[in-house]
């Protein structure tokens, strides 16, 4: 069981409200979908269930594993630590970083990152560089060991360094764009497998309404800061609301 | 001779800040405008200690690194989550406010007047200064050996990643307000012990030492060097110092009716060897070279 709920959250900037929301909340299914029009809110609603934005108001709570955690108080690599991690929208990475380094910063626990650790000759586990081999082996880059160079090799390993977390829920901020076709599939052929294989929990947003669709098992329906609509994906395919307002019916 | 020796101290005790310098702002990304507070500081609490408070050498070494320690884990508490500019002006800031408070507390430090004098730890005759030339090699060897261990271990990685774009290191679940007070509170304290190691070398001291220019020259020096290259430090503080104010301004065979040239020469040679490394080489003499600077251009 699993659920990330938030009451009453809201976000402004500057007075002028973004996100108004009464009550919400995933990961009762395996794969979600947040959908909304440019602007809706999505990614700050994102960047507030990671604590990486701070709200105005409201209180999130992340029930997993039969623990309960309250998130406001927490920073976000606290987050991150409790197994809740987010993909991003806009193009980030470490541009003084391998691929391969980028990946092993996201296995290294902290035990081995200590003042005390620069002088002790302790490696990471052959399991965890296994782990690095397998998904630079599936997962084509032109150079696994030098550096991300094409927006499409930085988005991907943007998700992969979120996968080799092993999440307990991966909220993935338009994951699609920028990636080609053939990566896309395998992306999330990965991420199924893995939902399936680790029990990990995603929240898809996207405008690749086809991939929502074919993927999703629920959706959440988000516009102007607020959520207008959810359900199962024919539900909300055969909503009048949905259609008028984003579908453009 | 005894010259000699007091200059290539002095140069290690560079070399030494430049390196702690290079920790900060080449690998981690603060901008330490404030090197010569955290210097200061430690100098003129050895002087304190030893000459007001009759503290031997060791003892007051040790209180001067703990107070150092102290101020500077304050002072990353209060400005690290700041931006970079701000930053830089904040610890430009701390290092007048220290300067100043030297000044005017003249029940402590003796203002303008001057405190001494600060005698060396031992004496070992004539060997005296030669020994405490060692030590300074040792420590500078030391902290040498720790940037080329930290550049290649997982910490190094870590820290890289925070220079990089910290809140996505952040996001990964790594804690980076932590990582980067335990390294700033580490570095300034070292700078600290730098700066009470000179305090017998300069054996009197005075406010005009805590001038910025201290920090200008160490800043320099990393940049000239390569900021984001484990050997950057050294070599930098090696074109400067060495070669400007040691074999330069006092070393350099000229005749007596040139000599009153040899200083104007010397700073304009040095703006012109600055400017042409800046040009060439923005990332510094070592900036290209892939065996510290992990950092691979485009
Ligand atoms: N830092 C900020 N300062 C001011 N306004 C902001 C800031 N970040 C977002 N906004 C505003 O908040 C609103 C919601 O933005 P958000 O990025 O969450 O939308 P979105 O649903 O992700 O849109 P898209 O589909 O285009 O990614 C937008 O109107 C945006 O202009
Ligand atoms: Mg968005």
């Amino acid at each position: 069981m699993m659920n990330l709920a938030v009451r009453n959250l809201s976000k402004s900037y500057h007075q002028h409200p973004v996100l108004n929301l009464t009550q919400a909340s995933f990961g009762k299914h395996s794969i979600e979908g947040l959908i909304g029009p440019n602007g809706a809110g999505k990614s700050t609603l994102m960047g507030l269930l990671t604590r990486r934005i701070p709200p105005t108001e409201g209180s999130i709570i992340f029930e997993v594993e039969d623990k309960h955690h309250d998130l406001i108080p927490l920073s976000s690599h606290q987050v991150a630590q409790i197994g809740l991690v987010k993909t991003n929208q806009r193009i980030q990475g470490f541009e003084s970083l391998t691929i391969r380094d980028s990946l092993r910063l996201a296995c290294t626990p902290p035990t081995q990152e200590t003042l005390k650790s620069v002088f002790s000759k302790e490696q990471l586990s052959e399991a965890v560089e296994a782990e690095i081999d397998d998904y630079l082996s599936r997962f084509t880059f032109n150079e696994p060991d030098g550096y991300a160079r094409s927006a499409g090799e930085k988005k991907l390993l943007d998700i992969l360094r979120c996968l080799i977390l092993k999440p307990k829920m991966l909220l993935m901020d338009e994951p699609t764009a920028g990636l080609p076709e053939d990566v896309t599939q395998q992306v999330m052929q990965e991420i199924t497998r893995q939902t399936k294989a680790n029990d990990m929990r995603i929240v898809i947003v996207e405008h690749d309404l086809e991939l929502i669709w074919s993927f999703c098992e629920y959706v959440h329906f988000l516009v102007d800061g607020e959520m207008l609509f959810e359900g199962k994906p024919e539900d909300v395919k055969a909503n009048r609301v949905v259609a008028e307002k984003y579908l453009g019916l | 001779m005894a010259y000699l020796i007091f200059s290539i101290t002095l140069m290690l005790v560079y070399i030494g800040l430049a390196q702690l310098l290079h920790i900060q702002f080449g690998m981690l990304g603060i901008p330490n405008f404030g090197i010569v507070g955290f210097w200061g500081l430690g100098m003129y609490s050895v002087g304190v200690l030893n000459v007001q408070w009759d503290f031997s050498f060791i003892p007051a070494l040790i209180l001067t690194l703990l107070l150092v320690a102290l101020v500077a884990n304050g002072l990353g508490r209060l400005i690290l989550k700041l931006e970079g500019q701000a930053m830089l002006c904040a610890t430009l800031a701390f290092s007048a406010i220290v300067a100043l408070l030297v000044i005017t507390e003249k029940w402590l430090t003796e203002g303008v007047v001057g405190l001494g004098t600060i005698k060396y730890p031992f004496d070992a005759g004539a060997m005296t200064e030669p020994l405490y030339f060692l030590i300074l090699l040792l420590i500078v060897v030391g902290i040498q050996l720790f940037i080329n261990k930290l550049h290649v271990s997982r910490l190094g990685t870590l820290i890289f990643s925070i220079r990089d774009n910290e809140e996505l290191a952040a996001s990964l679940g790594k804690d980076t307000v932590k990582i980067k007070l335990e390294l700033f509170t580490l570095t300034c304290a070292l700078m600290g012990l730098l700066g009470a190691l000179s305090a017998p070398l300069n054996q009197f001291l005075t406010p005009n030492m805590l001038v910025p220019s201290v920090t200008f020259a160490v800043w320099i020096a990393l940049i000239l060097g390569g900021k984001e290259h484990s050997m950057g430090a050294v070599l930098g503080v090696f074109i400067t110092f060495g070669l400007f104010d040691l074999l330069i301004e006092s070393y350099l065979p000229v005749a007596p009716e040139y000599a009153v040239m040899v200083p104007n020469f010397k700073l304009f040679l040095y703006g012109a060897v600055l400017v042409a490394v800046l040009m060439y080489r923005p990332r510094g003499v070592l900036g290209h070279s892939a065996a510290g600077a992990r950092q691979e251009l485009p």
